[in-house]
């Protein structure tokens, strides 16, 4: 009975306080504490004293929320019993509503929740002790997790929601204590900002505008965005401190524009990397004469040559096939139509964010004309959401493109693009480029494919030998029948466009017959366009495949000429 | 602190000293000082009473001299800055009075 028991103990007392307890909080109660202050004082002084004892050196056991450690109890509960019993009894009651539920529905709700505030997995995984590869897993594709683990997603999940609503309430009275709630207080430092898809979508129509805006464009660009990542959180615009650290600044503004400017230059410079010949002569397209691979420098070892022949243009829609090896950093994606005035007026570094530009398929200034390149490791991995079409091959074989663009036979090089050409902007996992890059109109010829090749690109993927040579074969609705072979492309380029319809075909080329506006082949895999956008994951393709074959596209069309 | 807090006036000694006797303070032999000695049921009580106190002796920055075992709590009251008993040491006493009966 004697001394031990404090008030202010880390301890928590499930129910009924001591004797000593009672009076001592009596006593503070008497001396003039209200009720609330009394409540926020406890919670200031706990967080204070953990602090402290982290500074101390008690990182071991002290700070686990931080710590990563999966030791038992999970890290995320000695948060809880930081808490005031009150509440720590209430969020472990939600939390054990949750985990009666189905595990797959949660983990969409607690996955759509990150997305719709932009909360890093890091940030879970550091507090939760949980392993990322595992909790990406549950959460994107519902791989099981046992109960004590979800209990502690649960618990961050709970837990932050009360924080972030927190920090939208502070909002209102100005900051205060929002700062506390942060993540400063816990680590030192604030998860690293990343743009929202809504805030995205307004850059790159700015970028359309105006590549180099003024600082008073920039600032008006950061109120929208705010604006807009609020809405999408579902709250209203100027509660900005609940957008913590994922709040968008002049700063950051300036900086995405000066990236994407960078990037176009770069791409620039890639393009006239790359060789290009072409047959036509209705094409303005200069004629790039084919050169070994340049001192550019790549991750992969992929290189892939392309027939470059084009028809004639009719009308005025030409592609060209480009012939070149090509080796371009996986994570950036080229794809570029190049008038003959094509300049390089690339810097010498490339751009600081490949990955999170999707190229603009700037075809919109010439009606498809003009050189189209594409890097067929290339595309762009926008995480989960992106969307690859894209070839590759470990030998400098031919891979063709066969574009049917606007009725004329041509071939591209592999292209890739953006995913969700008809996704709907609202969707919270689409892609922010979307409709950026519907302006093209060859993207906007592409939206009309009712099959695509989709593959979630990690590079390490193409480095897989079975990657035959292929043809990507891009077309447009107009032109079903057309019956190609992939691998007879050279055959198919050298002889008469038209008699491509009997020209012979390899085995593990694709067999068409005229008019049939769906190809059955045994070297395809037909992949039905998902046109939901519900889940990325519709979209793409298994990554680890390895065969190549189930990359080709299975678009074959005719030529309408 | 304000200015150099005075000790009582002859006055205020006849006025006041008597109340607190009757109270069951008692003069200190050798020092200008006041005493009293409390009994609780338990340890709680009494440290719950002595946290009251020390809260108040914080507010007003005056603090006894006290010692306490288990239940019992005593407590001498005085200035130090003048020497002797002041106003503080009044005020403190009718509070730790308070105090004692809750």
């Amino acid at each position: 009975r004697s001394g031990g028991e404090r008030a202010g103990a880390a301890k928590v007392k499930p129910s009924r306080l001591t004797a000593l307890q009672e009076q001592l909080i009596w006593a503070l109660l008497e001396s003039g504490l209200s009720r609330d202050i009394l409540v926020q004082a406890i919670g200031e002084l706990e967080r204070d004293r953990v602090s402290a004892g982290a500074e101390r050196g008690e990182r071991g056991d002290g700070e686990s929320s931080e710590e990563g450690e999966m030791d038992f109890p999970p890290p995320i509960f000695r948060e809880l019993e930081k808490l005031l019993p009150e509440e720590a009894a209430k969020l472990r009651a939600e939390v054990d509503q949750l985990l009666q539920e189905d595990p797959w529905h949660v983990a969409k709700i607690v996955k759509s929740y990150m997305q719709q505030h932009n909360l890093p997995q890091r940030e879970v995984v550091e507090s939760t002790g949980l392993n990322q590869s595992h909790l990406s897993q549950h959460l994107n594709k519902g791989t099981p997790m046992k109960n004590t683990k979800r209990a502690s997603l649960y618990t961050w999940y709970v837990k932050k929601q009360g924080e972030i609503s927190q920090q939208f309430t502070n909002a209102k009275h100005g900051l205060g204590s929002a700062e506390e709630q942060g993540e400063e207080t816990r680590k030192g430092r604030r998860n690293r900002f990343k743009w929202g898809p809504a805030s995205l979508q307004i850059l790159f129509h700015a970028y359309e505008r105006q590549k180099n805006p003024s600082k008073e464009e920039r600032e008006g660009l950061v109120e929208d965005c705010n604006r807009a990542e609020c809405h999408q959180r579902g709250v209203s615009s100027s509660q900005l401190a609940g957008l913590g650290s994922n709040l968008v600044t002049e700063v950051r503004v300036y900086n995405w524009f000066a990236n994407r400017r960078k990037e176009e230059a770069f791409r620039h410079k890639l393009a006239l990397d790359t060789p290009y010949t072409s047959q036509s002569a209705s094409s303005s397209h200069p004629n790039l004469p084919p050169s070994p691979e340049h001192g550019v420098k790549y991750s992969h070892q992929i290189m892939c040559d392309t027939v470059s022949s084009a028809r004639g243009s009719i009308g005025d829609r030409v592609g060209h096939l480009v012939v070149s090896p090509i080796q371009l950093e996986p994570s950036h994606t080229l794809l570029e139509t190049h008038n003959s005035k094509l300049v390089s007026s690339g810097g010498p570094l490339p751009p600081v964010s490949t990955l999170t530009s999707l190229h603009s398929l700037s075809a919109s200034p010439a009606s498809s004309q003009g050189l189209i390149m594409a890097s067929l490791p290339s595309v762009m991995s926008l995480g989960e959401s992106s969307l690859l079409i894209g070839l590759a091959s470990t030998q400098p074989q031919t891979v063709p493109v066969i574009n049917n663009v606007g009725g004329s036979f041509t071939t591209l090089q592999p292209i890739s693009f953006q995913q969700q050409l008809h996704g709907s902007p609202q969707q919270p996992i689409s892609h922010h480029f979307q409709s950026y890059m519907g302006a093209s109109p060859f993207m906007a010829t592409m939206a009309q494919l009712p099959c695509h090749m989709y593959n979630k690109l990690d590079s390490p993927q193409y480095h897989t030998s079975s990657l035959l040579s292929q043809a990507m074969v891009i077309t447009d609705s107009s032109s079903l029948g057309t019956l190609t072979s992939l691998t007879a492309v050279k055959q198919i380029l050298t002889a008469d466009p038209e008699e491509q319809t009997d020209s012979p075909l390899q085995e593990d080329s694709l067999h068409l017959q005229p008019h049939t506006p769906v190809p059955a082949s045994e070297s395809l895999e037909m992949y039905p366009t998902s046109q939901t956008t519900e889940s990325h994951q519709s979209h793409l393709l298994s990554p680890s495949q390895t065969d190549i074959s189930s990359y080709i596209p299975t678009q074959m069309v005719s030529t309408a000429q | 602190m304000a200015g150099k807090i005075q000790s009582l006036t002859e006055e205020e000694r006849n006025h006041l000293l008597p109340l607190l006797r009757n109270a069951q303070w008692v003069e200190v032999v050798g020092r200008d000082a006041i005493y009293k000695e409390f009994i609780f049921k338990d340890f709680n009580q009494a440290f719950g009473f002595m946290s009251r106190v020390a809260l108040q002796a914080e507010k007003m920055d005056h603090h006894p001299e006290w010692f306490n075992v288990y239940n019992k709590v005593q407590i001498t009251l005085s200035t130090h800055d003048c020497g002797g008993l002041s106003q503080r040491d009044i005020t403190l006493a009718t509070f730790i009075d308070q105090a004692s009966l809750m």
